[in-house]
């Protein structure tokens, strides 16, 4: 009963003065909704970016062209034509566990159909590409190992490309001119959306590698090689095979720089995840500070209200209050003013996080734990910030306060 | 009207220590007050007589001597056991009041009960402060704030607090200090009722007149006691009251 009617005493207390009590949990409020709304909005971004990483498809192994170091001088990833489509065949043929090889060719150009033209990215891949990457076709059908050896002139392209071209005409089976070559479309891709950078995977044409090659960028070197190995527990092993395969087939003498770059999609993953996590974090730092700012709230409030009170804290005395019913009365309070804080800055951040979500296109998503630890650091903010202050109060000798003008 | 002695002090002694300094606010001062008593404690400022009413209701610890409340000794209880003191006999009625605000009338009046371990339902308290409400004619106004209260309404409130817990003593610290002459004979006719009910009542007053309506006076000067007398000539608060209307006609 005693614990109980001290509650009573501390709610009867907040009772009394509403607008300073909503104006200090508005403090708590901010905080907590802010922490809510970023760590979501970071979870969203790295749960996207997983996902756009997974979508490069399963146990995949990327050989760049060029070095990110070559020779002292860097390069970018596919700054130096250094891989030949001899390298993709004997990765093919050599390498145990490989299941599927995709020679890679890129160029941006302008392409044209009728009256419509459209500024897109030309990939040249192999017949394997669309399998490797787990992208099927929404229509139509894809290229052939045939279509590859032949160089023939076809293509498969995204919905982005098809819909600025053709509206809503069926573009299966019409001809796409790129750089003036008449090319046949066998078919469209289903859509992927926005890359982790942002980028529209949807706006793309796909043609096999050798025809790309020969009619539309030129050149003899590919930009890179996608190699899907078919068991995850190979894929290290075939990561060194093809180093070393490579190394052999480009004559690099041990102790000088590769002249390629390999990367596991798990690597890459990584890094991303790595970079999100960062952001993730920075993100809930900032938003940590603002909950520590309302913390400070609560125990400035707290302080003023036990100077103001003073005559109020001696009558409480006076009546037979001992130093702990008000040292309980006082952290009721400031916990009471942080949980309810709490409890509305979840709801806040919750609602915040959804209309970012839904306005930016961004994804959010709040984990049960992250409301969980929110409340409860929400609480612990109000214990803490309202120790001293309640501390401060419960020391009062009673004939000063009785007496306190 | 039950007998027996309520307060007894022997040879009391307060010494505060300022710095350097040492005042000597109360120097031996012995009291014994029975049971049904109406007392003015009374001197000038400086005489001891508040530091006499802090020990008095427990607020306090004298320096040396003796203070027996209601037959057990508490000049050398902890903090906690004299609050413990002050919840079950003692009623404090203050000069300023000290209601808490925005606060209603019942509310305030129900404090002591939440500090008592009494496990009181409610509707319990609720039911107790009404009636302790009604018994200082503040009937109906329960749900008033103090600032919705005129004076002598407020402290019939801080009265209802004082007694809503039994005490065997009542004490009020210059309780017209604050009040208009009308009003403060009002409470004062309020403290004759409760006198009469048996209700020991010490008050601390520097108003010759205030201190007429008890029925007896203590007069302290220097930190000793100065006199102790039983008052001769002493005021009726319904008496005086009707005079005070029979003038104001008049003029």
């Amino acid at each position: 009963m005693r614990v109980g009617s001290t509650f009573n005493i501390a709610f009867r207390a907040l009772r009394r003065n509403k607008l300073r009590s909503v104006l200090t949990a508005l403090g708590i409020i901010i905080g907590v909704a802010a922490v809510i709304a970023m760590v979501g909005i970071g979870n969203g971004a790295k749960a996207q970016v997983e996902a756009q990483i997974a979508s490069l498809g399963q146990n995949i192994i990327l050989v760049f062209s060029g070095s990110t170091t070559s020779s002292g001088i860097r390069t970018g990833w596919g700054g130096a034509g250094t891989l030949k489509i001899e390298d993709a065949e004997a990765i093919r043929r050599e390498v145990s566990g490989v299941t599927a090889v995709s020679e890679e060719v890129v160029s941006t150009t302008q392409v044209a159909a009728g009256n419509q033209n459209w500024f897109t990215r030309i990939y040249g891949e192999s017949a394997d590409y669309l399998d490797i990457r787990q992208w099927p076709l929404a229509d139509g059908s894809p290229f052939t190992p045939q279509d590859v050896r032949s160089a023939n002139k076809v293509c498969v392209i995204g919905r982005t490309t098809a819909t600025q071209i053709y509206g809503n005409d069926d573009p299966i089976g019409q001809v796409l001119r790129v750089k003036n070559v008449p090319f046949t479309i066998t078919g469209v891709l289903t859509p992927k959306g926005l890359s982790a950078q942002g980028v529209d995977q949807d706006d793309i044409v796909i043609m096999p590698y050798t025809s790309a090659m020969k009619r539309v960028a030129g050149g003899t070197t590919l930009r890179n090689i996608n190699v899907q190995v078919g068991d995850a527990n190979q894929m290290n092993a075939a990561q060194k095979q093809i180093i070393d395969l490579l190394r052999q087939r480009h004559n690099i003498r041990p102790g000088r720089d590769d002249d390629f770059t390999v990367r596991s999609q798990q690597e890459i993953a990584d890094a991303a995840t790595a970079t999100t996590n960062v952001m993730t974090g920075l993100l809930g730092a900032i938003a940590g500070v603002s909950l520590v700012v309302g913390g400070i709230g609560i125990m400035n409030i707290m302080l003023v209200s036990v100077t103001e009170r003073t005559r109020e804290i001696g009558t409480r005395m006076a009546v037979g209050a001992h130093g702990r019913d008000i040292l309980t009365q006082f952290l009721i309070e400031a916990i009471s003013l942080s949980s309810v804080g709490g409890v509305l800055g979840i709801i806040i951040g919750i609602a915040a996080a959804k209309t970012i979500a839904i306005t930016r296109h961004w994804p959010a998503l709040i984990s049960p734990g992250s409301i969980v630890i929110a409340f409860l650091v929400s609480a612990a903010v109000g214990i803490f910030f309202g120790f001293y202050p309640a501390r401060k109060a419960a020391a009062l000798d009673p004939i000063e306060a009785l007496r306190y003008e | 009207m039950n007998n027996g002695t309520v307060v007894r002090l022997s040879d009391v002694h307060k010494t505060y220590r300022t710095g350097e300094m040492e005042v000597h606010a109360v120097r031996g001062v012995s009291l014994e007050i029975q049971r049904g008593e109406f007392v003015a404690l009374m001197g000038a400022s400086g005489s001891g007589k508040s530091t006499l009413m802090n020990i008095l209701g427990c607020l306090d610890r004298p320096t040396a001597g003796r203070y027996v409340l209601d037959e057990s000794d508490v000049s050398a209880l902890n903090r906690d056991q004299l609050a413990d003191i002050r919840n079950n006999k003692i009623g404090f009625v203050f000069q300023n009041f000290n209601l808490l605000p925005r606060t209603s009338a019942r509310e305030n009046v129900e404090l002591p009960l939440l500090y008592g371990r009494r496990g009181l339902t409610n509707a319990q308290l609720r039911e107790k402060a009404d009636a302790v409400l009604a018994s200082v004619g503040l009937e109906g106004r329960e749900d008033h704030h103090p600032s919705q209260l005129s004076g002598g309404q407020q402290q019939r409130v801080a009265i209802a607090r004082a007694l809503i817990n039994g005490p065997e003593v009542v004490l009020a610290d210059e309780p017209t200090g604050n009040l208009d002459s009308r009003t403060s004979i009002e409470i004062m006719g309020i403290f004759q009722q409760l006198n009469e009910r048996g209700i020991t009542i010490i008050m601390v007053t520097h108003e010759q007149d205030i201190a007429a309506y008890a029925r007896r006076n203590v007069m302290m000067r220097d930190g000793l006691i100065l006199n102790d007398h039983s008052v001769s000539q002493r005021f009726d608060a319904a008496a005086e009251l009707e005079k005070l209307a029979r003038s104001t006609n008049e003029s």
